[in-house]
């Protein structure tokens, strides 16, 4: 079985933090990373990419705020898994921030009919995952 | 008879400098050449080839030349202190061919961003700390059980007390008893079993350096490598600081006039610790490489990635200067083990006051004698 890990690209223009948050995001989806998963310490993971703590705590911060992860203790943190059903406050907010990234896929030139297409694929995808993770490789 | 067992000293100091020096090219990570990233492809080619030669071959001359001026210094001077000149000039060899051959090789350094930085997302790969921390607590035991005794039984010791041993054990030099004299040993037992204890709990904790598509391969070997140091630094420090504290207790009851001398066979035991010291060097850089390089030969031409590869992080290829990254200490780039993190201020301010210390005991020890 492959590890999964992480990198870090000094050449793209995403912050450090948002690059470390979203491959730990498409990693719980992909189901690479199981509920209940260790994540290494902050130290651990800041050391190993040579970047500052605060960066690694803020990435690790920002994926408990979505209901990503679930941080244990002073550094440690595991993968949480995800909510049985979606309250309607948190509804309202998922749905705010799926229009605005529909907005900026349209604002970057893509069809509706384009749009849909991604999205479906997308689904299709995290279903596959998810079919994954159930099927007990994890 | 003397004469002899300078030049058997110098030429074991000369070689064994000069033979790790042979030895650090062919142990470093695929794409390392002289303290330099200058990628897996380039460091396999002929410039790189050119390069390592001419370093070998620099070290054997100044190697010769180094046993020839200890060969005459062992027998045109009595002072024991000629045997050390050989092997510091090595040292100096060393230094002058090492920045020759960095500077060459940074000619062949790859140009643009940075390579990319990769960690495991796996938080059951580390490495033990238990061992590290006992050898720290049982370093920092025996020297505070050395200073507890010095301390108690200093009010009875007689006006001068023994401040060196001869190869006999028995003491062959006296000083006049005051707190450094008496004192300064166990002091130092103190330090040498925290700061060996200290640098092996580092060790198992030090930062890891991953091939890009290799991850795997690349951690295990690592990982091997990290722990097989750690163990070593364990071993030696328990051993060193168990031979300093039996010094320490005994030159107490050699003082109080309860024992003759140190005890039998300790010279050999300090002898033994240090062949076993230099062996264990060997065995770690034949048996595993510089941070697991002859482990990880089956899949060796990914490319290294940030803490090894990025040029920038180096000065002289040797001074790692990361203020951003938390790790006290990095694989070294050339030679074998670790190294601290000078843009850590913490791993500066530990290294730089535990030297101060020591200089600074034995700055006052010699003021107070």
């Amino acid at each position: 079985m492959r590890n999964p890990v992480l990198t870090v690209d000094w050449s793209l223009d995403e912050p450090v933090y948002e690059q470390i948050a979203r491959q730990i995001r498409m990693r719980v989806v992909a189901g690479e990373l199981a509920p209940g998963a260790a994540l290494p310490a902050v130290r651990t993971l800041a050391s190993d990419l040579g970047v500052n703590l605060n960066t690694v705590a803020r990435a690790y911060r920002l994926l408990e705020e979505q209901g990503f992860i679930r941080i244990r203790n002073r550094s440690g943190a595991e993968v949480a898994a995800p909510a049985p059903r979606a309250d309607a406050s948190a509804r309202d907010r998922l749905r705010a921030e799926l229009a605005e990234v529909l907005a900026r896929m349209r604002q970057g030139g893509l069809s509706p009919e384009e749009i849909r297409r991604l999205a479906e694929r997308e689904i299709a995808a995290l279903s596959r995952a998810r079919d994954v993770e159930g099927g007990g490789i994890r | 008879m003397k004469s002899w067992i300078f030049l058997a000293t110098m030429l074991i100091e000369t070689v064994v400098v000069g033979g790790f020096a042979l030895l650090y090219p062919r142990i470093v990570r695929k794409g390392l050449l002289f303290g330099v990233y200058v990628g897996e492809a380039r460091s396999e080619s002929e410039e790189a080839e050119a390069i390592t030669r001419g370093w070998n071959r620099g070290i054997v001359a100044s190697l010769a030349v180094c046993v020839l001026l200890g060969g005459i210094l062992s027998f045109a001077t009595p002072e024991p202190y000629a045997a050390v000149v050989p092997v510091h000039l090595q040292i100096v060899a060393f230094l002058v061919l090492y920045l020759r051959a960095y500077f060459r090789a940074r000619a062949l350094a790859p140009a643009g961003p940075p390579p990319p930085a990769v960690a495991p997302l796996d938080a059951t790969r580390a490495t033990s700390a238990l061992l590290p921390a006992l050898t720290l607590a049982a370093g920092v035991a025996c020297g505070a059980f050395a200073v507890a005794y010095s301390w108690a039984h200093y009010a009875r010791m007689p006006a001068t007390v023994p401040t060196h041993f001869g190869a006999s054990g028995e003491p062959d030099a006296f000083r006049p008893k005051s707190f450094f004299t008496v004192m300064l040993l166990p002091i130092f037992v103190l330090m040498i079993g925290a700061f060996l204890g200290g640098m092996a709990w580092l060790t198992a904790h030090a930062k890891r350096a991953l091939r890009r598509s290799a991850e795997r391969t690349s951690l295990e070997a690592q990982l091997r490598f990290r722990a097989a140091v750690t163990r070593y630094l364990c071993v030696v420090s328990l051993l060193a600081v168990g031979m300093l504290t039996l010094m320490s207790v005994f030159s107490v009851r050699v003082a109080l006039g309860q024992s003759r001398g140190l005890p039998p066979g300790i010279d050999v035991l300090g002898i033994l610790i240090a062949v076993g010291a230099v062996g264990g060097g060997i065995y770690l850089a034949l048996r595993y490489g510089q941070g697991g390089a002859r482990l990880e030969k089956a899949r060796v031409d990914t490319p290294l990635t940030d803490g090894l590869a990025d040029n920038r992080r180096w000065v002289l290829g040797m001074f790692y200067v990361n203020r951003d990254d938390p790790s006290f200490l990095v694989e070294r780039r050339f030679g074998i083990g670790y190294t601290l993190n000078f843009g850590n201020w913490k791993a500066v301010a530990v290294v730089l006051g535990f030297v101060a210390l020591v200089l600074g005991l034995a700055v006052v020890a010699a003021l107070t004698s």
